[in-house]
């Protein structure tokens, strides 16, 4: 099978490159990050992330043939060839595939993705009625692996003050979340030109999103709830 | 709402886009369901006390819907202040005199007819 992996080593200095790669996958191989596990083992200067190999740990996001997926849950059946691989776009390349997530989760902790409660906690668990545990659904299974940010061309202009979808899927799970009393606070924060407002509604998030979350619906539900709370 | 808030804006756009989208509507069937279209008519139409009020509004939601549309591009593409602040007022220049030049025709129009 025929591969293009983008290429690019800071401490030599050279600039990036394509290198073509032509590797037969085994047997077992059944997904894209089998195959280049395999080929790393011909050429161990390859570098990517990848960890639980079945899409819970989000770190071998990349651009596969265009589009920002999981290493790890494309199939290599039907792709493409070659298979053209590039890091996630617009964001800072630290080496071949691997990519500089700091702003990414600067943006998450930004919006505080944790419950804020000041009741002390209850005995046992926080309780909530299975209508308020459904609003849930379709938020907090985001794993964070960033091909919605780095697909969204409202983030590639503005990496540094717009939150991105997945930072603002995260928000609206803490603002749906019945147990959480911050929703005011949480708002205001959001409320704001750059933070929610860059979103155009292109929906590549969605689009692309290897969970087959929404979040251009989450950024919805929180324009909508900042409308509620101003008229 | 905030004065900078970036609701103000978005909510300006969606309503102003409703009733861009109304105007034309209502312009189109006037268009299409009266006589053929000639200076004489288009002028009388344009001129009436119905419809002037509307060819206002119809500009004014044009004007406010470019503004935010133009706005949301500077602030995209053009980083550097004083180039974004330059850009910013020739687009609030031009879209005012639109409006200026909308108002002056209609009411300079109604003056001689009075």
């Amino acid at each position: 099978m025929k591969l293009s992996i983008y290429r690019f080593n800071p401490e030599t200095g050279e600039p990036p490159r394509m290198q073509d790669y032509d590797v037969a996958p085994a047997a077992g191989d059944k997904k894209l990050l089998d195959l280049l596990m395999r080929l790393r083992t011909a050429d161990d200067s390859l570098s990517f992330r990848r960890s639980c190999r079945e899409g819970i740990c989000g770190s071998d996001a990349m651009n596969i043939n265009g589009r920002n997926g999981l290493a790890c849950l494309t199939a290599l059946e039907g792709l493409k060839e070659p298979v053209v691989l590039r890091p996630l776009p617009g964001f800072p390349v630290i080496r071949d595939l691997i990519v500089d997530m700091t702003q990414f989760f600067a943006h998450y902790h930004s919006i505080k993705p944790w419950l804020i409660a000041e009741e002390p906690p209850p005995e046992r668990e926080r309780v909530q009625t299975p209508d308020e545990r459904e609003r849930l659904n379709g938020l907090y299974e985001c794993i964070l692996c960033a091909c919605c940010s780095a697909f969204c061309p409202s983030y590639w202009w503005n990496p540094d003050k717009f939150i991105g979808p997945a930072g603002l899927l995260q928000a609206y799970r803490f603002i749906a979340d019945s147990r959480d009393v911050a929703t005011a606070e949480r708002l205001d924060f959001l409320d704001d030109v750059y933070r929610l407002y860059r979103c155009r509604t292109i929906m590549n998030c969605t689009e692309v999103c290897p969970k087959g979350l929404s979040p251009s619906h989450a950024i919805e539900r929180i324009r909508i709830a900042l409308l509620k709370r101003s008229s | 709402m905030r004065l900078f808030s970036g609701q103000r804006a978005w909510l300006v756009q969606r309503v102003s886009a409703l009733l861009i989208l109304l105007l034309l509507l209502v312009g189109g069937v006037l268009l299409l369901f009266g006589p053929a279209l000639d200076h004489a008519r288009w002028h009388a139409l344009a001129t009436g006390v119905h419809v002037a009020p509307l060819i206002v509004l119809f500009f004014a939601a044009l004007s406010a819907h470019a503004w935010v549309g133009m706005r949301d591009i500077v602030l995209d593409y053009i980083q550097p202040r004083a180039l974004r602040l330059a850009v910013l007022s020739a687009i609030a220049v031009v879209l005012f005199a639109v409006m200026v030049r909308v108002l002056l025709t209609l009411a300079a129009h109604f003056a001689t007819s009075l």
